[in-house]
């Protein structure tokens, strides 16, 4: 404040809201602007992250039709592995895979198709994906949330198989490795 | 300006034993609970940043700007999210007092503390956040 006494009218006016008034100061705190500060024009990719045992994975949302809870599937006779079971979606007979073995995990989901199977632990999911061959669902242990990155910030695999993996996200607690839902169910 | 002087309409708070008030056209939201992220370097007056509404607003404690004391009892700590220009500010006050109305007649000037312009009648402190808010040379959080 100026050291000289303002009338009481300039300090009203000083007082009072005004939408063009600068915001002086403010600018050394961080962006606190009304609008969204994404710059315009750059591409975003939403990522669906999902963890499988202790590792997140991570599909493009635009691949994801549905997310079930999870519950229990009606057994094949005789089915391999990666098939868990099939789920009635609504009148779709959609099969459930178990994602972990196509992508070198030890065995993950738990038996979880047939009468006399345990429920399935609570933060288990079924993502429905589009497939050429209709829907399929991938059991995963937990679905964490929608992330947008921007397609810079995917980190090439330096090593291991790299079919089907889109690229490497590094995230606060480590990596999250982005997949191809396709490759998953190949 | 018109003959008629207009009245002033504030939004009342108390911080320490005082109330302050801005303009009630500035006050966007009053939020309950607010747990900011803290942020490296920052003035040691600002807490941190919240998301609201999908934006990060910086939330200010406005007790170590302002001279404290005992809050009354009855009141209930508050953030008060308030617009500078275009740029909003959260404003951690000790509770609400109200929105009251004064016509120019029962304020008058008055300076002693940085950042006050004027008290009213019923000493209500009026607050200007630009210069509550400006640079100052301030001791900063260290890097997290």
């Amino acid at each position: 404040m100026s050291q000289e006494p303002l009338s009481l009218e300039a300090l009203l006016a000083r007082f009072r809201y005004r939408a063009d008034e600068e915001a002086g100061g403010l600018g050394e705190l961080p962006a606190p602007s009304v609008e969204a500060d994404r710059p315009e024009g750059v591409d975003e990719l939403q990522l669906l992250t999902f963890g499988l045992g202790a590792v997140e994975y991570g599909v493009a949302l635009g691949t994801v039709t549905e997310i079930l809870r999870a519950r229990k599937l009606t057994e094949i006779p005789r089915a391999r592995p990666p098939l868990l079971g099939v789920l009635n979606l609504r009148g779709t007979i959609t099969p459930v895979y178990d994602p972990s073995l196509r992508l070198g995990l030890p065995k993950n989901a738990p038996p979880c198709a047939g009468p006399d199977c345990p429920p399935p632990p609570r933060p288990a999911r079924i993502l429905v994906v589009r497939t050429a061959l209709g829907p399929a669902g991938l059991w995963v242990d937990r679905v964490r949330g929608v992330q947008r990155v921007r397609p810079g910030a995917l980190e090439r695999p330096r090593s291991g198989p790299t079919g089907g993996v889109v690229g490497i996200l590094p995230t606060l607690e480590g990596t999250c490795t982005v997949v191809d839902p396709e490759w998953l169910l190949r | 300006m018109s003959a008629e002087p207009q009245a002033v309409d504030v939004c009342a708070f108390w911080v320490g034993a005082v109330v302050y008030g801005i303009d009630v056209a500035r006050v966007d939201e009053i939020l309950p609970r607010v747990v900011p992220l803290p942020v490296a370097e920052a003035p040691a007056h600002v807490e941190g940043v919240v998301h609201v509404h999908g934006t990060a607003v910086p939330i200010v404690d406005l007790r170590r700007l302002l001279p404290a004391g005992t809050p009354p009892r009855t009141a209930k700590p508050k953030v008060i999210l308030a617009r500078i220009g275009r740029r909003r500010v959260g404003l951690r006050v000790d509770g609400m007092a109200g929105v009251r109305r004064y016509t120019p007649a029962e304020i008058r000037p008055g300076a002693s503390v940085r950042g006050v312009l004027a008290i009213t009648a019923d000493e209500c402190r009026l607050l200007d956040l630009h210069e509550l808010l400006a640079e100052r040379a301030a001791p900063r959080r260290p890097g997290l």
